[in-house]
């Protein structure tokens, strides 16, 4: 018996399938603007378990757009705000929040258990280091990036390394963010692809594979590029 | 005819990869280039001509969060 929270779920996603994501275990790196909106989609999905891992604190600037933001918990840890969030949205989904950053030393143990690893981070060399430990750890990643109107998302099966061709100046840390800004529905639409995918991901449905979906909020177009 | 991205664009003698770029309003600082596969920096955008047929892929470089 489905718990009745999941009700809407079933005519899209089948008791099978449901209670295979109340059993699977995704990492979410990073809690700001896309992270989160990809817990809130997950957690009220009925990802059974998730991981949340942000360095960070809020700060003014984040309210334009970071749900997990509000007037009440600037100079909070975002992780911190992640577990509060789900905790209230659907208690049955257990998080953890680790507040640190994603790095060589700690990836492993942060993706131990996962399914499924999210990128939702917010410069290159970081996503970079995602790509990595997760090939390591034969972890499929979902990444997605946003400037200003501008967002994209693919699917990384351990070893394809797209990242290399998405961001092919090694030592480049920021892109085009800076002179872009970042919106709220723009963040919005690409948490829910990646969230979309994360779940086909976990339930063996075919999805992205070798390309770059890239949307243009302002021409209201949607783009599927080829990487592999 | 020259594809890019998902379009078709028409070609003409001598059109490279800043003209192009300029004809299509890629005006954003960050931009990555791919001509048939091969990855252009930015140096090379008025030296490399493209060709009758080519496949060119213009992505915006962007990593925000």
């Amino acid at each position: 018996m489905q718990p009745g929270r999941y009700l809407r779920n079933a005519l899209a996603i089948n008791p099978d399938e449901q209670e295979r994501l109340a059993q699977c275990r995704a990492l979410v790196v990073g809690c700001g603007g896309l992270g989160g909106f990809v817990l809130e989609y997950l957690g009220r999905l009925g990802v059974g378990d998730l991981r949340a891992v942000d360095p960070d604190t809020f700060s003014e600037g984040n309210l334009n757009r970071q749900l997990l933001s509000s007037s009440l918990n600037l100079g909070r840890p975002k992780a911190l705000a992640a577990v509060q969030r789900m905790q209230a949205v659907n208690p049955l989904a257990h998080i953890e929040g680790v507040q640190a950053f994603l790095t060589e030393e700690n990836a492993a143990q942060l993706l131990e258990g996962c399914q499924v690893a999210l990128d939702c981070l917010d410069n290159i060399p970081a996503r970079r280091t995602l790509q990595k430990a997760c090939a390591l750890a034969w972890v499929p990643l979902v990444h997605g990036a946003l400037g200003g109107w501008l967002g994209q998302a693919c699917v990384i099966l351990p070893g394809e390394n797209l990242l290399d061709m998405i961001y092919p100046d090694a030592g480049a840390e920021h892109g085009e963010e800076y002179e872009q800004g970042a919106l709220a529905f723009t963040a919005g639409m690409v948490a829910a692809v990646q969230a979309a995918e994360a779940v086909k991901l976990l339930l063996g449905k075919p999805g992205l594979r070798g390309e770059l979906l890239v949307l243009d909020l302002l021409n209201g177009s949607f783009e599927r590029l080829r990487l592999a | 005819m020259i594809s890019v991205n998902t379009h078709e664009q028409p070609w003409r003698e001598g059109l490279n990869v800043q003209a192009l770029l300029d004809e299509m309003g890629f005006i954003f600082r960050h931009i990555i280039v791919r001509v048939n596969g091969e990855y252009v920096p930015e140096e090379a955008y008025a030296a490399r001509l493209i060709a009758d047929g080519d496949d060119v892929q213009v992505m915006h470089l962007i990593a925000g969060g």
